[in-house]
């Protein structure tokens, strides 16, 4: 148990690479969010990253979604490096956050066209039915988002997310806020997310429903990885213990 | 070059349909234009000035102050949810979105635009003049310009914490060219004068649009990149 509050190596990966970071580092002013993260997502990993309040996560996921730039480090998307003047390499990344990236004043089904407009994808009228389905709200799609539950909101996310099939899926605090039920409902959609094919990348407080779904995992403590290691190698009956002890011990 | 044409088609349909549901910032615009206009009838002894005289500059500023109502709320909406996140996290380029934008501020301008015109007609007693293709031309190059600048410091000002307070200071004199050609254009078309009087200032308030938008294309990802 000694070795768990050591800064744990970065798990190597069999499958290609899909996500990589080095040496990252993010900045806001005198805080220092991100600390020096070395990160390597093969495809098909399902890597959750675990971590109190204020541990860095969400400017992680930030940077590694393209929504901030790196004060330090590179990140680089199936082996290109990202850069900001391109825009390619989001077609990419499908990215869900605690905020929806929803417009309230329009319907679940403009939201997603407009997205998908964005996204330059064909085909929106067999695309855009698909993804309703998947998330189980084919029958809201003419509701104002704004008319909408915050589990609905968060599965319209998730569709938004995946509307342009992307092979590296970020999400950051999916179940925030969300009821037991609305919470399984959105973990069957994710668990569909596990079909070897695509890479995800969750930030979550929520240490059950985090190892569910998760073939990695890390514990994120004051902008660096304290802990890392394969879902098969940590046990859910002890997780808990070993969260606040590298947590505690980090502290 | 059609995906990009797409990506600014979806942001101009996405800002005017939010736009038409939730009337926020057109019946903000409007409704300071007409109460202007009201005002400026009782503020004026019209035995001492002439209208004719003085309506191109209180029709340009009414469309400058009202407009700055509206287009300095062009990134409100957009904050809710993180939606602008959403947008910037896309793979359309930030000039599309910013030329997006800005066409879509351009057309509820214009509507206000029109508006103020008919409102100082009716109240001044003022007629379109000889030319009023021209005089829609003057008013639509001259909000395009400010429309171009307002979107640009409203995506700054929408960042800090002065807000609205600090767009009007950022955009007012960048706009200094444009009131005194449009002011003049549109002067001298409400007073009946020939459309080659004021071909010089059309002109130039087509430079100045010109102008305006390729900086605001160019300028805006660094004003909303992190």
């Amino acid at each position: 148990m000694e070795t768990a509050i050591e800064v744990a190596a970065p798990v190597a990966t069999a499958a290609p690479t899909v996500l990589e970071a080095s040496g990252l580092v993010r900045e806001y002013g005198t805080v220092v969010a991100v600390d020096g993260i070395d990160l390597s997502l093969g495809e098909g990993e399902f890597l959750t990253i675990f971590g109190p309040n204020g541990a860095g996560k969400t400017s992680l996921l930030r940077v590694l979604a393209g929504g901030v730039r790196p004060s330090e480090g590179v990140v680089r998307v199936r082996g290109k490096e990202l850069d900001f003047g391109e825009v390619d390499w989001r077609r990419h990344i499908g990215v869900l956050s605690h905020q929806g990236f929803l417009y309230g004043h329009l319907t679940v089904e403009e939201n997603l066209r407009f997205f998908g407009s964005l996204f330059e994808l064909r085909d929106l009228k067999t695309l855009i039915p698909e993804r309703l389905e998947q998330v189980g709200l084919t029958d809201r799609r003419h509701f104002l988002v704004r008319q909408l539950s915050h589990g609905m909101k968060q599965r319209l996310s998730l569709a938004r997310a995946l509307l342009h099939d992307p092979d590296l899926v970020l999400l950051d605090e999916p179940y925030t806020g969300l009821d037991p039920s609305a919470a399984s409902v959105l973990r069957n959609v994710l668990s569909t997310l596990r079909d070897g094919r695509r890479t995800v990348l969750m930030v979550t407080h929520n240490l059950s429903e985090g190892l569910k779904l998760a073939t990695r995992v890390a514990i994120q403590v004051r902008g660096k990885f304290a802990f890392e290691a394969q879902r098969s190698d940590v046990s859910p009956d002890t997780f808990e213990h070993l969260y606040h002890e590298v947590v505690e011990g980090w502290k | 070059m059609r995906g990009y044409l797409g990506q600014i088609r979806a942001i101009v349909w996405k800002d005017l349909l939010l736009e038409f549901r939730t009337r926020e910032r057109i019946a903000a615009m409007a409704a300071f234009a007409v109460l202007a206009a009201v005002l400026f009838n009782y503020a004026i002894d019209k035995s001492l000035v002439s209208p004719q005289n003085i309506a191109a500059g209180l029709i340009w500023m009414t469309i400058v102050f009202g407009g700055l109502l509206g287009i300095g709320r062009t990134f409100n909406l957009e904050a809710q949810d993180g939606a602008m996140q959403g947008v910037l996290m896309s793979p359309a380029p930030k000039d599309a979105v910013f030329l997006g934008k800005t066409i879509a501020n351009f057309v509820l301008l214009y509507v206000v635009a029109i508006l103020v015109v008919g409102v100082f007609m009716l109240f001044f007693g003022l007629d379109l003049g000889t030319s009023p293709l021209a005089l829609a031309g003057a008013l639509a190059l001259g909000a395009l310009g400010f429309v171009a600048l307002g979107t640009l410091f409203s995506a700054v000002s929408s960042g800090t914490h002065m807000g609205e307070t600090l767009l009007p200071i950022l955009v007012f004199p960048l706009l200094v060219p444009m009131v005194i050609y449009g002011t003049t254009a549109t002067g001298r078309l409400l007073g009946g004068r020939p459309v080659a009087e004021v071909a010089g200032n059309l002109r130039m308030l087509g430079a100045f649009a010109l102008v305006a938008i390729f900086a605001g294309a160019g300028l805006f990802r660094f004003v909303v990149e992190d």
